[in-house]
């Protein structure tokens, strides 16, 4: 739903990708990029695409959870959630009854790393979005009823994502033990005790923190030409004046040294395992070969894990991975739903010796071209809408500093070897640098004390 | 689109005279074309460029209506099947070859309808369409994929209950309908899954996979003119066979208050649906009670989620939508809040109700609505894979490309009177059905003023509604 807080933010990292299939050249669409610095700071980014009279408008600002402090967990989002309560020219509620009736719509993710606000609309409402987008990053109010309604919405938001989801409830525990030092352990909705007490002094410090515009990209795609992008820009966002960034996150996450473990008791039908191992972050070389493993090891039903504990042994429902953008190292998680009452240890155990498996003996070619050409449908899915091709354009500039190395990954996936993927199955996935969460199904007798 | 706004009544005059040039400009899909087989397939083709990708939606007029009582889930169960296993293909054999390509092959059945799509590179045309037609035309069902599927669908429906807001419609709907018609679950329950057996899903397959039931959308970056051949090659030699339609019931809207509570002890949140049986597909008003849908619960700003959530901070979103299919299905109002706020967020969501039903809405809501409607549809029709769905389920549903280019006009077609008129006919009043799931032992006695008839399950209990007779 709208305006929500968002771990798994996109696919887009590890969904773009255009490339050579063996035996072809490389057949995936370029499509030109138009880019403008102004002069507080702003990047901005146009596309045009007149195949539908709709617009995709992205403003990714580079602050997220991970620039937050422990007692104020969640201001981020809490924060994304207040951008849209309220301006100078329009006030609470206004925003959005605007947008609408001229037909846009809008929303917002953050995730640990940023805080990325979205409008799609028609052509014909462009002045309007670039006059209420201005109004907000410079002239935000903060009225003290909006913040305690939004703060019940922020709470019920929590309770569906984390307290009445199994799921969400045993992610926020991984993260939380994964990482010792770094702020990706605290969870990006924040922990229930901060979201009670946020202050009004506390958004004010977050958004004179996070939101100079020279903290913020801007993507534009569909049915505009970038010279009226520009010119819009240049009358209604340049002339808002820039500040300093976010200080730099400083924390380095400390190498583990062993295994770690968690264990969730609750009432719940089926069981449920995740595990975490340290990876790097996006931009890090190992990037691509890091996806390709894990593309052989976990998508679609011939993948290796899916073929040994779905269907050959048939103790999951399911099993899948997870790496989201991240400016720091990071973890990829591994998912497995057992079936009721497998143990959970018999899907470590055998996901355990199919990464082993990866390390003994070298993928084959056949499974190395399946998961090239698996990236590059992928590389389709995200750019064949508007919407899809403005939030993969910022993915790429923000985490990647560069959008061009949307156009590079084609080079870098057909660059990955069998040895690359071996390797990097040896580097990151040992036994000393996991975390291991299980949720154990608890009946309601066993749980009162 | 504002101009068509604007000039409403030259508008109408005109389309009686040039309906398609009119719309050049404006909303519209792309042309494509219907053949029907001499087996009595009907196809559909539209090409798109662009994107090199191909989508086939093959739609199979049977869904899970045509489950036998007891045996809910089977339509679904035979869907899913057909690429576990072929003549030429082992289910292993199968997800290799699609895979290979980055493409795939998923089905599934909903009430209505079975549905089969496939999705490919245009450069994988030939491997895809194999993989397509091969699940289709060849699938053999074999035992053990039978016994696998079953015992994964009957843990997926456990780890649905789970979480409440993924089994709150299924709840719903079963209480709605009280488990007869669209109160069956299409995907099954605890018990009926285990009561499916191979041969039923084999006779499911043979009585209505024909190709005089089945509507092939095809969407994407090809030539019709080759596709068609193509078609032809692969599906025109399957033997045609009559299909008697399933017959779905009709049924009337609920005549009194009904309040089902399931109870999930460790829930924080109650999640709650209100509503009675609606419209079905086509209905002459459909345009109308759209329109006032996305007023009354239908976007962001919409009634139901100012009062909830903007206004109170009771919940994180409040919406009401209609679910129209071959015979009139659910309405409902659907949100979530707190224990403790449980009986305050239902009580604002039926204030809500009586005012619209009481003061109607403004000219000024309804021009908004009009163009939030018309902003937001062009990013709906914008891919292939969308393009060929819609196609396949507006052929299926007796309706044609006048849903889409004629959108705007019958929008703007919709005066207050019209809307007021369709708030009284159907969006329901004093007849309401409840259902929630929550924590009954905090969120109990809140809620017994609204119906004098209260029912009551326990998520962990096998079944949706009504609960399973003793054997």
């Amino acid at each position: 739903m709208k305006k929500n807080w968002l771990r798994l933010a996109t696919l887009a990292m590890v969904c773009v990708a255009s490339f050579t299939s063996v035996g072809t050249p490389a057949v995936a669409q370029e499509f030109p990029v138009a880019e403008r610095s102004l002069k507080n700071g702003m990047k901005v980014l146009v596309q045009s695409d007149h195949s539908i009279p709709n617009v995709a408008l992205y403003i990714f600002y580079r602050i997220g959870s991970r620039n937050e402090r422990p007692g104020t967990t969640g201001i981020s989002h809490f924060f994304e959630h207040m951008m849209f309560n309220g301006a100078k020219k329009y006030g609470p509620g206004e925003l959005d009854k605007v947008m609408e009736a001229n037909g846009g719509s809008n929303n917002a993710y953050t995730s640990q790393n940023v805080t990325v606000y979205q409008d799609w609309f028609p052509r014909s409402a462009m002045p309007l979005i670039f006059d209420i987008e201005a109004d907000r990053i410079q002239n935000l109010s903060f009225d003290p009823q909006k913040i305690e309604s939004e703060r019940g919405v922020v709470a019920s938001e929590r309770r569906s994502s984390v307290d009445n989801d199994n799921g969400g409830l045993l992610d926020e525990q991984l993260w939380a033990t994964a990482f010792i030092a770094h702020p990706y352990q605290w969870p990006v909705v924040g922990w229930m005790s901060d979201i009670e007490r946020w202050t009004i002094d506390d958004l004010k410090h977050h958004f004179a923190m996070g939101y100079s515009p020279s903290n913020a990209t801007m993507i534009v795609v569909g049915d505009v030409t970038p010279e009226e992008i520009f010119q819009l820009c240049e009358k209604t966002i340049e002339p808002i004046p820039s500040h300093a960034p976010p200080p730099p996150v400083t924390t380095v996450e400390p190498p583990q040294l062993g295994e770690r473990r968690l264990v969730v008791h609750k009432p719940a039908e089926l069981p449920l395992l995740m595990i975490a191992y340290h990876v790097p972050q996006t931009n890090h070389p190992d990037f691509y070969a890091t996806n390709i493993l894990r593309t052989i090891l976990f998508q679609g039903e011939s993948s290796r894990m899916y073929q040994r504990l779905v269907d050959k042994d048939q103790i999951a429902l399911d099993v899948s991975s997870q790496v989201e953008p991240a400016f720091d190292p990071t973890i990829a998680i591994i998912v497995a739903q057992p079936k009721q009452a497998v143990d959970p240890g018999k899907c470590e155990k055998a996901i355990y010796e199919e990464l082993d498996r990866v390390k003994v003996s070298t993928i084959s070619d056949e499974e190395l071209e399946k998961a090239k050409n698996i990236r590059l449908m992928e590389f389709y899915h995200q750019v064949r809408t508007i919407n899809g091709r403005a939030n993969t354009i910022g993915t790429y500039e923000v985490f990647d500093g560069d959008y061009k190395k949307l156009f590079e990954a084609a080079k870098n996936y057909a660059a990955v070897t069998k040895e690359d993927v071996q390797r990097v199955a040896k580097t990151y996935f040992g036994a000393n640098n996991r975390t291991v969460a299980t949720l154990l199904p608890e009946n309601e007798e066993k749980a009162k004390p | 689109m504002s101009t068509l706004k604007k000039c409403s009544f030259l508008l109408i005059l005109l389309v009686l005279i040039f309906p398609t040039a009119l719309f050049a400009q404006s909303i519209h899909i792309p042309p494509h074309e219907k053949v029907v087989f001499k087996n009595g397939l009907t196809v559909l083709l539209l090409e798109k460029h662009g994107v090199p990708i191909v989508n086939f939606a093959a739609l199979v007029k049977t869904g899970a209506a045509g489950d036998p009582a007891g045996e809910e889930g089977l339509a679904s169960i035979t869907a899913q099947l057909l690429r576990k296993g072929t003549q030429k293909r082992t289910a292993q054999q199968f997800a290799a070859d699609s895979d290979f390509t980055g493409g795939s092959v998923e089905a599934d059945a909903s009430a209505d309808f079975s549905s089969v799509s496939g999705e490919f590179l245009n450069k994988d045309l030939a491997r895809g369409l194999d993989l397509f037609s091969d699940a289709l035309l060849h699938p053999i069902f074999p035992q053990s994929e039978v016994d696998k599927l079953l015992a994964q669908s009957l843990d997926g429906v456990r780890a649905a209950k789970d979480e409440a807001r993924s089994v709150l419609g299924t709840y719903y709907n079963a209480y709605l309908f009280n488990g007869n018609g669209y109160g069956r679950t299409s995907d099954g329950d605890e018990i009926s899954l285990t009561k499916i057996h191979r041969d039923a899903i084999v006779r499911f397959y043979e009585t209505y996979y024909a190709p005089g039931n089945i509507i092939l959308a095809v969407a994407g970056d090809f030539q019709a003119a080759d596709m068609k051949k193509k078609l032809e090659e692969v599906f025109g030699g399957w033997p045609s066979k009559p299909v008697t339609p399933v017959k779905i019931p009709v049924l009337p809207p609920v005549k009194s208050k009904k309040l089902l509570l399931v109870d999930k002890p460790d829930a924080t949140q109650t999640y709650f649906a209100i509503g009675n049986v609606a419209t079905a597909a086509g209905d002459p008003d459909r345009v109308a009670i759209r329109l006032v849908n996305t007023i009354f619960g239908g976007r962001f700003t919409s009634l139901l989620n100012e009062a909830l959530r903007v206004e109170s901070g009771l919940t994180y979103g409040a919406i009401s939508a209609f679910d129209p299919r071959k015979a009139p299905g659910p309405f409902g109002i659907y949100s979530y809040t707190k224990n403790e706020s449980t009986a305050q967020a239902i009580d604002m969501a039926l204030q809500v109700l009586q005012k619209l039903h009481k003061q109607g809405i403004t000219a000024e809501e309804l021009a908004s609505a009009k163009s939030y409607i018309k902003g937001q549809f062009p990013p709906s029709i914008e891919t292939s894979k969308q393009l060929a769905q819609i196609i396949a389920i507006n052929e299926f549903y007796g309706l044609d490309d006048r849903e889409i280019n004629d959108l705007e006009a019958r929008l703007d077609a919709v005066t207050p009177a019209i809307a007021q008129q369709t708030i009284q006919k159907h969006f329901p009043t004093d007849n309401l059905v409840f259902t929630l799931i929550g924590k009954r032992s905090e969120v109990a006695a809140g809620v017994q003023k609204y119906a004098e008839k209260q029912d009551a399950r326990v998520i962990s209990e096998p079944g949706f509604w009504p609960p399973p007779t003793q054997e």
